[in-house]
């Protein structure tokens, strides 16, 4: 356990945020009464360098200041946000956000200071901010000419690096302060190959909320190796054939799955208005009893990891689905008050501009009893899928799909000519019902998901073990 | 000294910072914007957010090198940081002899701020009480309608307003302002198997007055939302497809990837080398044309502060034109058009759209998306649908669950008729179009 806190204050008091501010403002915010107000502080600088043309020609640094303040009344939510951190400006916000949630309650009391220690689940060796530009150069180099050494069809390559530091300082009008240092950075690397008349990319990414400690001799081996794979991969794949068929998704990516089939549909803002397919569907079997899902904001290192949530509540390990039964859901602080629960420390917001909603953090599927090779054995037509590119969901309905950039025909139980470029489509419950053998080789991806959600984007991870899901619909050629 | 508050004078300000500290060339932008958002749901106001915000961006050469930055901390102290740091950035960079600013005779304004008529002046005195006002109308209007099935709705309203302001060290100094208006509901409502499909309608617009009445968005979030209940996949095969008008856009948009300069230099393209070959049917002609009054797309200036004008993209068929900014125009020794898309209209046909399938014993019609993606290099598609089985006109199943799949070099040649209906709530005015031979995969 840490306190970032005090760091973090002395961070803001450099924009002149002092006690005196924080407690103006949300006497200011509390005006016109509120069951709930916040500040939500937030300096970000960000760096990203580019290669391509064999030239690192491309830089681009952002810094993003400001300030966003919420007022709860009920399930009523005013929000403003200003970028000038002056006092007077930093009033007017608060003044518009009560205004806008003006309920005619009491003005709510700011209590005595609440301070607590949280996890440090993303330490650095050293800040992105102290890291020279100097210092990523070599990495960038060195990765364009692995990507070329690895096969000479290569004829592109593009990399970039990003990476960035956001300090975030939570004050809150029950007397919560807390403050949060989150590191990120994404490296990525595509390839363009060609083979006769044939062309093809191919790309791979990693990701983390970490500093350079990401980038180990394997990880950045992986990220020209695989870039480079799925592009030859690819020059030979074709389209499958169209219709229903079994569906093998492998360890790691596939928790896209997850993600679109049952984990927007487990957010609980969803389901307190109603609008979810699972909305009635809590301590009711959905699944088959070897499906453990979890979304985990504690896992060290990763993209979906938080120390405190965007609300200032402490973050866990959230079962959603356990052994086939609904457990739990997505909560932040209006829907846990609605259900009478704890907060999951899941209201996450994009930045200071957006009021936090219930996101997800970590989405994955824990291992079963089942041999992956036994899995593709069992499967006498269908499709292995190993990578992604984008899913979305109908949170009502239920309908869901997923993009595989690439994978395989499975004939005979055996992997026999890759795939690409399908969509498959499903619906969220007959799937979950549908996953019938589970894998006992669980992986978190290493990928820079980002979440999509009422305009606000968020990174995440997500993970699973190889799984069989008896029936999917394959955007196929034919 | 203090900062310039005149955004134009800031601008002037940083450029002047900017080359005092050995930048050659730079372009910096201030963009200033309010934004405002109401919701509502179960007759009352659910979320109200209120904003203004200021950002300065910018573009820096130094001795051929190239970077852009961006900052919302606009303290003075902190902005000269930020230049400092900006161009020690830049100076890591190997030089690109392709990168510079665009020829100041090519610059500037194509369509004066009155031609473009995109700032409705109503925006400015539109008080928070009209706000709740329109969204409070819609959301009588949806629950006017609500029945047995109802489950939830909820309708929004919001607008924003705001004004760009460019200044350049070769000499171009402009601003733009601009407002818009977007407003609509959902319905979710109950069906078989605990499903609770739901409908939506959204729209947008320059003025507030070109929105459509609150009773015609509450019908079609309505409408849709009946439309799902029951819907399922039917069996694979290759039928007819009607595009709506509203959704087209998402086919037409998987040609901007394969005809953008950056694509076509990184070779991540299928229509590279295809320029003044037919890669459709005489049926499309696609214009860009960003000066359209009150168009949602439609701009004084293109990303590289050229003149923006009207362009022939693709006409009866035969490609005339790759996007092309100053940068990737001088990588691949090419003349220059422009490097982004404004409005993409597509010319109407001569018929109504409900007269595209009459004749049909079965096509699909495509109402929604649902996921998918298209890859550049080969032009291969993949995408969810939602929509409608027709048998010679006439709906008769709600469709979901299914794909379609295709080729962006190919589909078009299957474009067999467009209608006269083009989506005007959008910056892609597309009609309903008639594709035949499309696969579909369902059951």
């Amino acid at each position: 356990m840490q306190d970032l806190t005090p760091s973090v204050e002395a961070h803001f008091a450099g924009f002149g945020v002092d006690d005196d501010l924080v407690r103006a403002a949300l006497a200011a915010a509390t005006t016109h009464g509120a069951d709930f107000a916040e500040l939500f502080f937030q300096h970000s600088t960000s760096t990203s360098i580019g290669l391509s043309d064999r030239l690192i020609n491309r830089v681009h640094t952002s810094v993003d200041l400001g300030v966003g303040v919420r007022v709860v009344i009920g399930d009523q939510v005013g929000y403003a946000y200003t970028e000038d951190l002056e006092l007077n400006s930093v009033l007017r916000a608060a003044a518009t956000a009560s205004e806008i949630a003006r309920g005619g309650g009491a003005p709510h009391p700011v209590s005595v200071l609440r301070r607590f220690p949280i996890p440090n689940l993303y330490p650095v060796s050293r800040s992105w901010g102290d890291v020279e530009i100097g210092e990523r150069l070599p990495l960038v180099r060195a990765w364009e000419q692995r990507a070329f050494d690895l096969d000479a069809r290569v004829r592109k390559v593009q990399v970039s690096l990003s990476d960035g530091t956001s300090q975030v300082y939570i004050a809150r009008a029950d007397g919560v302060r807390v403050g949060d240092v989150r590191p990120m950075t994404t490296a990525y690397l595509s390839v363009t190959v060609e083979d006769g008349d044939k062309k093809e990319s191919g790309s791979y990414n990693v990701a983390g909320r970490t500093g350079m400690e990401l980038y180990t001799p394997e990880r950045q081996e992986r990220l020209a190796k695989e870039a480079v794979h799925r592009a030859m991969q690819a020059l030979d794949a074709g389209s499958p054939p169209a219709g229903e068929m079994p569906v093998v998704m492998a360890a790691g990516s596939s928790g896209i799955l997850l993600h679109e089939a049952i984990g927007h549909g487990l957010e609980a803002d969803f389901n307190r208005k109603g609008i979810s397919i699972f909305a009635d569907k809590m301590g009711q079997s959905i699944a088959h009893d070897t499906v453990t899902i979890v979304d985990d904001a504690t896992i060290p290192g990763s993209r979906g990891a938080l120390n405190v949530d965007d609300e200032g509540n402490a973050t866990e390990r959230t079962t959603l689905v356990q052994n086939g039964v609904l457990k739990g859901y997505l909560h932040d602080q209006i829907s846990a008050k609605q259900y009478g629960v704890a907060p999951t420390g899941s209201g996450r917001r994009q930045s200071f501009r957006h009021p936090p909603l219930p996101r997800m953090r970590a989405t994955y599927m824990e291992a079963g009893p089942h041999d992956p090779a036994a899995i593709i054995a069992s499967v006498d037509r269908g499709i292995y899928c190993d990578s992604f590119s984008n899913g979305q969901v109908q949170i009502g309905g239920g309908d869901f799909a997923f993009f595989v950039r690439y994978g395989w025909m499975i004939e005979g139980g055996k992997l026999t000519r890759p795939v690409k470029d399908v969509n498959l489509i499903g619906n969220g419950p007959k799937v979950l019902a549908a996953i019938d053998m589970v894998g006992n080789d669980l992986e978190i991806d290493e990928g820079g998901w980002t979440c999509g959600k009422d305009g606000q984007g968020v990174a995440v991870s997500q993970g699973m073990p190889t799984v069989r899901v008896q029936k999917l619909s394959v955007g196929g050629g034919r | 000294m203090t900062l310039p508050q005149n955004a134009l004078d800031l601008a002037a300000h940083v450029v002047a910072r900017a080359k005092a500290l050995g930048v050659d060339e730079i372009s910096v932008g201030v963009s200033e914007s309010t934004n405002t958002e109401i919701s509502r749901r179960e007759q009352r106001v659910e979320q109200a957010s209120s904003s203004s915000t200021r950002r300065l961006g910018l573009s820096l050469l130094l001795d051929g090198r190239w970077s852009t930055h961006s900052t919302s901390d606009l303290r003075e102290d902190a902005l000269d940081v930020f230049l400092r740091r900006a161009v020690d950035a830049t100076r890591w960079l190997e030089p690109d002899p392709d990168r510079a600013l665009a020829p100041a005779e090519l610059c500037g304004r194509g369509t004066s701020e009155a031609a473009l008529d995109h700032y409705d002046r109503t925006w400015d005195t539109l008080s928070a009480d009209d706000r709740a006002d329109w969204a409070k109308r819609l959301e009588e209007a949806v629950l006017a309608r609500k029945d047995d099935r109802f489950i939830s709705a909820s309708v929004d309203f919001s607008d924003g307003g705001g004004k760009h302001t460019q200044v350049t060290s070769n000499g171009f100094s402009d601003a733009t302002e601009d407002a818009w208006f977007s407003f609509g509901g959902s319905v979710t409502l109950s069906d078989e198997g605990g499903r609770r499909p739901e409908g939506s309608s959204h729209y947008g617009a320059r003025y507030l007055s070109d929105l459509p009445p609150v009773d015609r968005v509450a019908e079609e979030a309505h409408r849709r939302a009946h439309e799902a209940i029951g819907s399922g996949p039917i069996e694979s095969g290759r039928y007819p497809m009607i595009l709506a008008n509203r959704v087209a856009g998402r086919i037409l948009g998987t040609l901007a990837g394969p005809i953008d300069g950056g694509s076509i230099h990184h070779g991540r393209t299928c229509l590279g080398d295809r320029l003044n070959t037919a890669i459709g049917s005489e049926h499309l002609t696609l214009i860009d044309d960003p000066t359209i009054p009150r168009g949602l797309g439609s701009t004084p200036w293109d990303d590289d502060l050229m003149v923006a004008r009207p362009r022939v993209v693709i006409e009866k068929g035969v490609l005339r034109m790759h996007y092309l900014s100053t940068y990737y125009a001088r990588k691949l020794g090419r003349p220059v058009t422009t490097g982004s898309a404004s409005n993409w209209v597509v010319s109407p046909g001569p018929r109504d759209p409900a007269e595209l399938s009459r004749a049909l014993p079965k096509a699909i019609l495509v109402t929604g998306w649902l996921g998918g993606n298209a890859n550049p290099v080969t032009g291969d598609f993949s995408y969810g649908i939602r929509g409608k089985l027709l048998e010679y006109g006439e709906p008769t199943k709600g469709l979901s669950e299914m794909n379609v799949t295709g080729n962006i070099a190919t589909i078009f040649h299957q474009l067999a008729e467009v209608a006269n209906d083009p989506w005007m709530w959008s910056s892609t005015r597309s009609p309903t179009m008639l594709f035949h031979d499309v696969q579909f995969s369902g059951t």
